[in-house]
């Protein structure tokens, strides 16, 4: 079974963007995903091999273009809602895509 | 399992006026405990300037922080609770509380910052934090 690579993006890498990575980890957990998961910061995150960009929505517009992969953006990395949201969209999304039923 | 974040890194009382005066006090304790070098202050408030309040992650809370450097001594973690209100120019404002982070490499304080995350996910825990009356009544509901 494929397993997704999202990285977890903010401004300098180990604050916000730990917070995030752990609230993703923890919804996929929780819904039986497997993923691997690791932060970035905006400066560098383009450049690294992941499948998706996990981002707050004022820094998703300074990579917007330069990103290879799907950036989904976030209003606030702390609201249970829309992290979990947003996240089982992207693994349902992920899974079918990549076969899993 | 130790405090996540230590007795004398934990300020209440404190008015600051502006977003750097509140970043600046609300680490003045890890500097004086020689965790942080000012200029990692100082990096913190720049980091603001350069990519935006997106700190505020959430109603009435900041998280400030900036990248690992040799300015960081020891990973830690600080917060203050303000008696006035502090304005980011984020949709999070007016922000009351203000944790400090500093790390040393991206990894060393996720434990630290883990415990204090999965608090956070509570939506009740920036209230309860700006609830508190007392310095030991805040440290008690951090490391609880």
């Amino acid at each position: 079974m494929a397993v997704p690579t999202i990285q977890t993006v903010c401004g300098v890498g180990c604050g916000s963007s730990l917070m995030l990575r752990m609230n993703v980890e923890k919804i996929a957990k929780a819904n039986g995903y497997e993923i691997r998961a690791f932060c970035g910061d905006v400066g560098t995150c383009c450049a690294n091999e992941c499948d998706v960009i996990f981002i707050s929505k004022e820094l998703g517009e300074r990579i917007e273009g330069r990103a290879k992969v799907p950036i989904v953006e976030f209003d606030n990395f702390m609201n249970k809602a829309e992290v979990e949201e947003k996240t089982l969209a992207y693994l349902e999304s992920f899974a079918a895509e990549h076969g899993d039923a | 399992m130790s405090d996540s974040i230590a007795r004398d890194c934990v300020r209440t009382g404190v008015r600051a006026g502006t977003w750097q005066d509140a970043i600046r006090l609300a680490a003045a304790p890890l500097v004086e405990r020689g965790s942080i070098e000012e200029s990692y202050v100082d990096r913190m408030i720049s980091s603001v300037d350069e990519l935006g309040p997106y700190i505020a992650l959430m109603p009435g809370f900041a998280l400030a922080h900036a990248a690992p450097g040799e300015d960081v001594h020891v990973s830690d973690l600080s917060v203050a609770l303000f008696d006035d209100e502090i304005f980011f120019g984020s949709d999070n404002d007016p922000v009351r509380v203000v944790m400090c982070l500093a790390c040393v490499d991206r990894e060393s304080h996720i434990a630290r910052l883990q415990t204090v995350a999965e608090k956070l996910l509570d939506d009740t825990f920036v209230g309860r934090m700006v609830a508190c009356a007392s310095e030991q009544q805040l440290y008690e509901l951090v490391n609880a």
